[in-house]
């Protein structure tokens, strides 16, 4: 009676709330994975297995591999300018500073708004002709790039947006972080004399670097889902410069409805995302101190 | 006395730099700003124009003519809202299961969803596309609410947040013969109150912001979202060259909820993000 009572709880608190999580979840990645293996179409209602053929397509096609490295530039280009931003935005705006929530406020305040509508403005900075950048490069006698119109620069203008709006984003972690290193590291580092270098080297890389592990896996995770802009300001253009694997899986899906070959992609992505977040979980082990 | 003008001066300069560089931050939502109160002549004025002559106010009412952005605007805060709302019920529900019952499985339960925590969302599109098709709940707000419903993130830090609450605590209101209901309604919820409620902020902004997904499922002018209605503005407008001040105007009334919601908590926001997560 007692473990029926029990039995009964648990139906009530875990298994029907668990329900969503696993209609949207869990059933969707086994059956994304079952998908990957035949050319199912979306429209007619029968299929064929393929084996691995999809994975051999996608492993010896030109357009995957552009858009597998463009997925690693991305990645690399946002996270790693977005820590570093973020550290140094959360030193400068330092504990006991006048006016500090105000100014963490103006730092975050991209955060909060849609992609979608900041992409827009964005796309209109960078008008090659009558945008507000080039305009300003010109006063200042500096090279105008055509930004999202050439594809050597689109994915760089990309990258700076996402950059923009997620350093702010960064600053409050290593904002919690800087607040817990305790005074008199600071102290005596000071009493030694070292400069900012040294200090940053020996006393806040070293204990921030929790928060560096953590930020270096949101956000990677994050970059390998980067959509709304891509989609806004060039649809993975020109000339597939800006199409990342995610960019490719969704156009493949919900454009072309050439569902095996693009939860082909999906798998691939979800591989990278789990080997990126458990090779960051091994790293940590070596050089983060806790 | 020397020093403290010297002093006063680095903090000054100190100042500055900061006001600069909070300038430069939202300096594309002012640029935004600008540009929707412009004439279509001064939006395209080489060189540029950085005030408008005359700010067009009625560049917002021309825009909101052009496309029911007002409908939108409370498709989204709606399904935001209901969003968050069911999020927050079933979470708290599977955190208590996971922090206060002791069954055979739970390292697994708990496993899995930290697997599901870093996986892409977008990598479940497909099936989830077919199964809320097969519930017949395409093109419907219900078919966004009900897909988006499960939150791993929240589970997460709830999770946690609920690992804080004192045994003692629990243990006597169990001697005073507190059910599992009242103990979660009376002493959990309370005691993560500040927990819940930067998730709860973080996932509605979230929600609001939602973009691809929504754009899958939600296909007539009635339902969209309003991520999905500025980006088809954009899209059908962008072209006509006249249109650009009253695209910034949409892309005003866009932002305007979220700013206002930021502006009246910006102190949870601040004080919030920082603390969640790094917890475990």
């Amino acid at each position: 009676m007692i473990r029926l009572k029990k039995a009964g709880k648990l139906f009530i608190f875990l298994g029907i709330p668990m329900i969503p999580l696993i209609v949207f979840w869990f059933v969707p990645m086994i059956v994304s994975l079952w998908l990957s293996l035949t050319d199912w179409d979306y429209i007619s209602p029968t299929f064929n297995y393929v084996g691995m053929d999809n994975y051999t397509y996608a492993f010896t096609s030109d357009d995957f591999y552009q858009a597998l490295k463009n997925t690693v530039v991305f990645g690399v280009f946002t996270v790693v300018p977005t820590i570093i931003i973020g550290l140094l935005l959360a030193m400068l705006l330092r504990e006991g500073l006048k006016g500090i929530t105000f100014f963490r406020s103006l730092m975050f305040s991209p955060w909060i708004t849609p992609m979608v509508a900041m992409s827009i403005v964005w796309a209109w900075i960078y008008e090659p002709d009558i945008g507000l950048l080039n305009q300003v490069l010109g006063w200042l006698h500096l090279p105008q790039p055509e930004w999202l119109h050439s594809s050597s620069s689109a994915l760089w203008s990309i990258i700076i947006v996402t950059v923009w709006k997620n350093a702010g984003w960064a600053m409050l972690f290593y904002s919690d972080a800087l607040q817990k290193i305790p005074r008199d590291l600071y102290e005596v580092s000071n009493l030694e004399g070292s400069s900012w270098w040294q200090k940053m080297r020996t006393v806040v890389i070293p204990l921030v670097s929790p928060t560096t592990l953590f930020l270096g896996i949101m956000l990677a995770i994050e970059s390998i889902q980067a959509y709304d802009q891509i989609q806004v300001m060039t649809q993975g253009g020109p000339s597939g410069s800006t199409r990342t694997l995610l960019y490719m899986y969704y156009q493949m899906a919900f454009e072309q409805f050439n569902m095996g070959q693009a939860t082909a992609i999906s798998t691939i992505i979800v591989i990278i995302t789990g080997i990126l977040a458990l090779t960051m979980f091994y790293a940590s082990k070596r050089w983060v101190h806790y | 006395m020397q020093n403290n003008k010297k002093s006063n001066l680095k903090q000054f300069g100190f100042y500055l730099l900061l006001t600069i560089l909070g300038i430069l931050m939202v300096f594309p939502l002012i640029w935004m700003l600008l540009s929707a109160l412009k004439s279509p002549g001064e939006i395209f004025a080489v060189p540029l124009k950085w005030l408008p002559e005359v700010a067009q106010w009625g560049n917002f009412k021309e825009a909101l003519e052009l496309a029911p952005f007002g409908l939108y605007i409370f498709n989204s805060t709606f399904t935001a809202l209901v969003i968050v709302i069911f999020q927050f019920v079933l979470s708290c529900m599977i955190a208590y299961a996971l922090t206060q019952m002791k069954f055979k499985g739970r390292t697994l339960v708990f496993n899995l969803i930290l697997i599901t925590y870093m996986l892409p969302t977008e990598a479940t599109y497909v099936p989830s596309y077919t199964i809320v098709a097969k519930m017949g709940l395409l093109d419907t707000l219900s078919g966004v609410i009900i897909s988006n419903i499960a939150s791993v993130f929240t589970i997460f830090l709830l999770r946690q947040a609920f690992m804080q609450v004192p045994k003692d605590t629990i243990e006597a209101a169990r001697a005073y013969g507190a059910g599992d209901f009242t103990i979660l309604w009376k002493i959990m919820i309370p005691m993560s109150k500040s927990t819940i409620f930067v998730v709860s902020l973080i996932s509605f902004v979230k929600m609001y912001n939602n973009y691809l997904w929504p754009s899958l499922i939600v296909k007539s002018e009635k339902n969209y979202l309003i991520t999905v209605g500025l980006n088809k503005f954009f899209t059908s407008q962008g072209s006509f060259a006249d249109k650009w001040p009253l695209i910034m105007s949409a892309n005003v009334l866009s932002v305007i909820p979220l700013l206002i919601l930021f502006i009246i908590l910006h102190k949870w926001f601040i004080k919030g993000i920082g603390d969640t997560g790094l917890k475990g």
